[in-house]
């Protein structure tokens, strides 16, 4: 009998415990919007900013995008993505943003041989132009990023280029009228960090997609090509001139690394070596797109030439010699021995590359 | 009595079922082996000589193998792989494997070197690895290369590019069967087929082919895509099973 009552009174005593504990419920993750600070108990009421999916179409003779799957694409990022992109705060003395060397009416590119930092301080290679790069396996010119999230936290930080410090981004970013509520709003966040404005950086880039050219519609059947760009087309696509070996598929890049024989050894930078160490990579670079070539001189990893006409006269030289130049580079010494017309009609073609829509001109 | 007689069967249910678990599936692995003149290859190497005699090193190799298909003696066949792709700066495409065969006395298997002509077709690969560095332009005839084979031949500084295809619409694709003897039942486990590659036999018979007379390339030379076609037919492919 004792023990029954001894039985009962401790049941009470845990329920009435378990009622002081429980004075104020609410939502008490404190990234939702309606988080209340003096909830003790969740009570499954959060709600968040919902954000909206934005899907990507597949070109015509492109792969499917390959996106992150903890950086899924919406509308949010991207415009913050694009926001960042435009914006002086990511360097020191904000000054420089991205789109000071990735400028838009140049395809993204640089049309500087080497950029300049904000140290008045100029770099070694040529300001890659930003286009279709979600379909990029590799980011610079050696290939030294695998995405474009671990791209976008080189630059910020390079003392050449924006010369700052994760810190500082973030700390100015934090304390700013606008941020704060578009990465929550984008990313549900309360604290800006360095990984959440990679990926909305990433996020800006993958929109940006050209495939609205002159040859584009010439493959739909909108618009007809000029006899010469058609003879440009023949010879840029048969081993006449042999460019769509590496400038391959409507992408019109292989995601690969050649030798084209633009030196002898040494080789001044060694490209993609500097990343794999191996001799067998010595002077060998990523093969950009051609699309809105016109727009991206000057050339090369180096910006060593200013046009088209210097590229193509490359080529037809057949480049020169060294341990690692490329076999597909099979007219060395010889030349591909094209005439002035086929070169200009090599040339012609390429400018059928260019996205009007893309650059902003349209 | 009773409780015996139910102990009993319950023993002998546990071992039929043990029984049923010891059948052993058997998962194929298809490897792909490179040779030269019998040896291993080796990249990257000016050691190699033809029958026309120039030297050469190999510094690409990369091709497509199509529909890997097992024939049994019933006359069903059991299609491995669609298309596989084989680069050689990439171990991980050395080999594929089919999982769980059905157990049957398969006598023969076929391949294609290269893809017939209802495979190879632009972007219809779009999405598989081999898409950008296969590709074969449209003014050319479309589809994919069958093969990129290059290298330097005589000096560092001649290269030859041994590159096949469908070329203008023609195609230069083959079948290779080779009978074998492979009995999957219970008890056999996992195999290994081997199909190698002579890369030598490409350049010699029945056509001696010399690099020298590749000129500015041989994707639009159907000549030169037909002696080589034939020599891959001859020689080029041998297969082996270990089981």
């Amino acid at each position: 009998m004792k023990s029954l009552i001894y039985l009962l009174l401790g049941a009470i005593l845990i329920i009435s415990c378990k009622k002081d504990l429980a004075p104020i419920s609410g939502c008490t993750d404190n990234i939702a919007i309606n988080y209340n600070p003096n909830a003790i108990t969740e009570d499954q009421s959060c709600n968040y900013f919902s954000t909206t999916p934005y899907v990507i179409e597949t070109p015509y003779g492109f792969p499917d995008m390959k996106i992150p799957s903890d950086n899924p694409m919406t509308v949010e990022g991207i415009a913050l993505g694009e926001k960042l992109f435009k914006d002086p705060i990511l360097s020191a003395d904000n000054t420089q943003a991205c789109i000071n060397c990735h400028q838009q009416n140049f395809s993204f590119s640089d049309p500087n041989q080497f950029s300049t930092g904000i140290d008045n301080i100029q770099g070694n290679r040529n300001a890659s132009a930003l286009i279709n790069l979600g379909w990029n396996t590799s980011f610079n010119w050696d290939g030294s990023s695998l995405t474009l999230e671990e791209q976008a936290f080189e630059p910020v930080t390079n003392s050449i280029e924006m010369h700052n410090t994760w810190m500082n981004v973030e700390q100015e970013l934090n304390s700013h009228i606008d941020y704060p509520f578009l990465f929550k709003q984008a990313f549900n966040i309360n604290y800006i960090d360095s990984n959440h404005i990679v990926k909305a950086i990433a996020q800006f880039e993958r929109t940006l997609i050209s495939t609205n050219s002159k040859l584009d519609r010439y493959l739909n059947n909108e618009e007809q090509l000029t006899i010469s760009e058609l003879n440009g087309y023949a010879i840029f696509n048969t081993e006449k001139g042999d460019c769509f070996h590496c400038h391959s598929t409507n992408m019109f890049m292989d995601n690969l690394f050649h030798n084209n024989g633009l030196d002898i050894e040494p080789f001044i930078d060694i490209g993609r070596a500097k990343v794999t160490s191996n001799p067998l990579d010595n002077g060998k670079f990523k093969t950009p797109t051609l699309r809105n070539v016109e727009m991206t001189a000057p050339y090369m990893h180096d910006g060593r030439f200013a046009t088209l006409e210097e590229v193509v006269e490359h080529y037809d030289s057949g480049g020169k010699y060294s341990t690692t130049v490329d076999p597909l580079m099979k007219k060395l010494g010889v030349g591909l021995q094209l005439s002035n017309q086929e070169k200009k009609d090599l040339v012609a073609y390429l400018k059928t590359l260019t996205d009007n829509e893309f650059i902003g001109s349209d | 009595m009773k409780k015996t007689l139910l102990l009993i069967s319950a023993i002998a249910f546990l071992f039929t079922s043990c029984d049923k678990d010891k059948a052993i599936v058997t998962d194929i692995t298809i490897n792909f082996n490179h040779t030269v003149n019998g040896s291993e290859l080796m990249t990257n190497s000016m050691i190699y000589t033809n029958e026309a005699g120039e030297n050469y090193d190999i510094q690409t190799l990369k091709y497509l193998i199509s529909d890997i298909t097992l024939h049994s003696e019933n006359g069903s066949s059991l299609l491995l792989d669609e298309v596989h792709f084989i680069d050689i700066s990439d171990e991980s495409t050395f080999n594929l494997t089919y999982n769980e065969v059905p157990n049957n006395n398969y006598t023969s298997i076929s391949f294609d070197m290269g893809l017939d002509t209802a495979k190879n077709i632009s972007n219809k690969y779009v999405n598989d690895d081999f898409h950008t560095t296969m590709f074969w332009p449209e003014p050319n005839g479309g589809g994919y290369h069958y093969i990129k084979l290059e290298g330097a031949y005589n000096n560092d500084s001649t290269f030859y590019n041994t590159h096949t295809g469908g070329t203008m619409g023609a195609d230069y694709s083959f079948n290779h069967v080779e009978n074998i003897s492979l009995t999957v039942d219970n008890d056999l486990g996992d195999v290994s087929v081997n199909i190698n590659m002579e890369i030598n036999n490409w350049y010699n018979s029945p056509n001696q082919i010399e690099f020298s007379s590749y000129g500015m390339g041989i994707m639009m030379n159907m000549m030169m895509q037909m002696n080589i076609q034939m020599n891959g037919i001859t020689d080029v492919f041998s297969v082996t099973v270990d089981k």
